[in-house]
């Protein structure tokens, strides 16, 4: 009905050069007033990236509700919510930016905790990986790419771990920081490096399973990092239903029962 | 608030380092690809032009690869010197080199262009070599250009992100800029550090293109 009114409009106006143009405008405007509500925008942790695609085809199976989510770190996604960004709701890679969204009352949940990272080290380059986390310290070992511990807890976390077994001073010089677990990920994948920390659930993900090799850095040398849950302002106050339907989804069984498939300790 | 100011100086070591190569490489390749009459010179014009309209992630992706020590410049370079380009400042300098050429070049380009023919001409039939003929006739003549060249492919470097962004790796006194710096505070929820890089990279620009805006209103007189 819309398009033959549109028509209409366009045929009185008589504006045939306008007329593709307009029409695409409405059509937006339509299709975006129609995402507005029923559909979910969801800011995702880069490491959460992969077993969020089954989260959301899940829920979305179950609640008929289709997900949108945007993928960064979490530093960036806590940005843009403190500066107005429309999303509903947050799954964090760690608690502190969650906390401090909470504090500022952008989220309107106290954040909970959805499942805990683990820490691998992977290589798709020739190296002996062995010796495990002691092993990169090694001199055939040049390159080490580790998330930004500034910024990512991921990063935060792996330092611990080379502290762990004492070989930070020997360690510290290879290291090479990404911005983030994704660009981590892109170091390794493209070999610029011999080897790099990232998150258990990237290398168990159907798109890079079986790429390179990869160990488990042992769960007593750092700390699960425990990756927190809020519900935002704007999607209590502009889609508040489904909002809090896929909050109770994430913590649910089901839900957990993907997050364990990708590796992630459950709290 | 404890400034650092290592992304800073950093910065201007690069720009520093890559104008100096810019000037030994792009000014003699200007000089040519003002004279030349190979069929291919729209071709190679294009090629330098590249940067202008080029998504730094690209240039940055490919730089990425190229640097690998997997792909065969890489691994050429691993082998037969034992140097390793990503996430080094070397790598950086042969990244804005590329990226800043076609701001130095352009300006010379369009300078040696305007020079008469004649200029040439009269220092050869007085027995000037063509270097002599290069350095003491040519070169004075295209003064304004050059050093708006060599400003504005200064100021290029010192405003590079994506490229550095994609291959740097943030390494402390080495890759991490102030640019990246920037970057990276904002991103820790840090403004104050934040505002403080971008402070001074906002008034530098603005006094560098004033520098050069100046330079071609006295060159215009």
């Amino acid at each position: 009905m819309i398009p033959k009114l549109i028509d209409n409009v366009i045929i009185g106006l008589n504006m045939n050069i306008f007329k593709p143009i307009m029409l695409t405008l409405l059509l937006l405007q339509a299709k975006s007033s129609i995402c507005n509500e029923s559909s979910l925008t969801v800011a995702v942790s880069a490491n959460v990236k992969y077993a969020f695609e089954d989260l959301a085809a899940e829920f979305t199976k179950e609640t008929g509700v289709p997900v949108k989510s945007v993928v960064s770190s979490s530093g960036k996604l806590t940005a843009q919510v403190k500066s107005g960004a429309p999303y509903d709701v947050f799954l964090s890679a760690d608690m502190k930016y969650p906390e401090a969204l909470y504090k500022d009352g952008l989220a309107v949940s106290e954040p909970k905790v959805y499942a805990s990272g683990m820490l691998v080290l992977w290589s798709a380059r020739d190296v002996d990986l062995s010796k495990g986390v002691a092993g990169m310290a090694d001199g055939t070992i040049k390159r080490v790419a580790i998330p930004n511990p500034k910024l990512a807890p991921y990063g935060r976390e792996a330092i611990k771990t080379l502290d762990y077994y004492k070989v930070r001073a020997s360690v510290e010089p290879k290291l090479v920081y990404g911005e983030s677990i994704s660009q981590v990920n892109q170091y390794i994948d493209s070999k610029s490096v011999d080897v790099g920390f990232t998150a258990k659930s990237v290398v168990l993900s159907p798109e890079l399973q079986g790429k390179g090799k990869w160990v488990e850095v042992p769960a007593e040398s750092y700390e699960p990092i425990a990756q927190g849950l809020v519900m935002l302002r704007h999607g209590q106050a502009e889609n508040g239903d489904a909002t809090r339907k896929f909050y109770g989804f994430v913590l649910s069984d089901k839900a957990r029962a993907i997050f364990a498939k990708y590796g992630y300790k459950l709290p | 608030m404890i400034i650092d100011w290592q992304p800073l100086i950093l910065t201007f070591k690069l720009a520093a380092v890559t104008t100096a190569i810019l000037l030994c490489i792009g000014v003699p390749f200007a000089w040519w690809l003002a004279n030349t009459r190979i069929r291919l010179k729209p071709a190679v014009e294009a090629l330098v032009s590249m940067p202008l309209v080029l998504p730094p992630s690209v240039l940055g992706f490919y730089l990425l690869l190229a640097f690998s020590p997997e792909y065969w410049f890489g691994a050429w370079l691993d082998r037969e010197a034992g140097i390793r380009l990503a996430f080094s400042f070397e790598g950086l300098v042969v990244a804005s080199v590329i990226f800043s050429f076609p701001f130095l070049v352009h300006p010379v380009q369009a300078a040696f262009q305007n020079l008469p023919r004649s200029l040439t001409d009269a220092a050869r039939v007085l027995g000037k070599s063509s270097l002599q003929t290069f350095m003491h006739v040519l070169l004075p003549n295209i003064k304004p250009a050059l050093m708006s060249g060599t400003v504005l492919g200064f100021a290029h470097t010192v405003g590079e992100f994506g490229v550095v962004l994609m291959i740097g790796g943030n390494l402390p006194n080495e890759t991490r800029v102030a640019s990246i710096a920037i970057y990276d505070e904002a991103e820790a929820l840090n403004y104050a550090a934040a505002n403080f890089y971008a402070g001074v990279l906002f008034f530098l620009s603005f006094i560098i293109l004033l520098a050069v805006y100046m330079i071609n209103r006295r060159a215009q007189k």
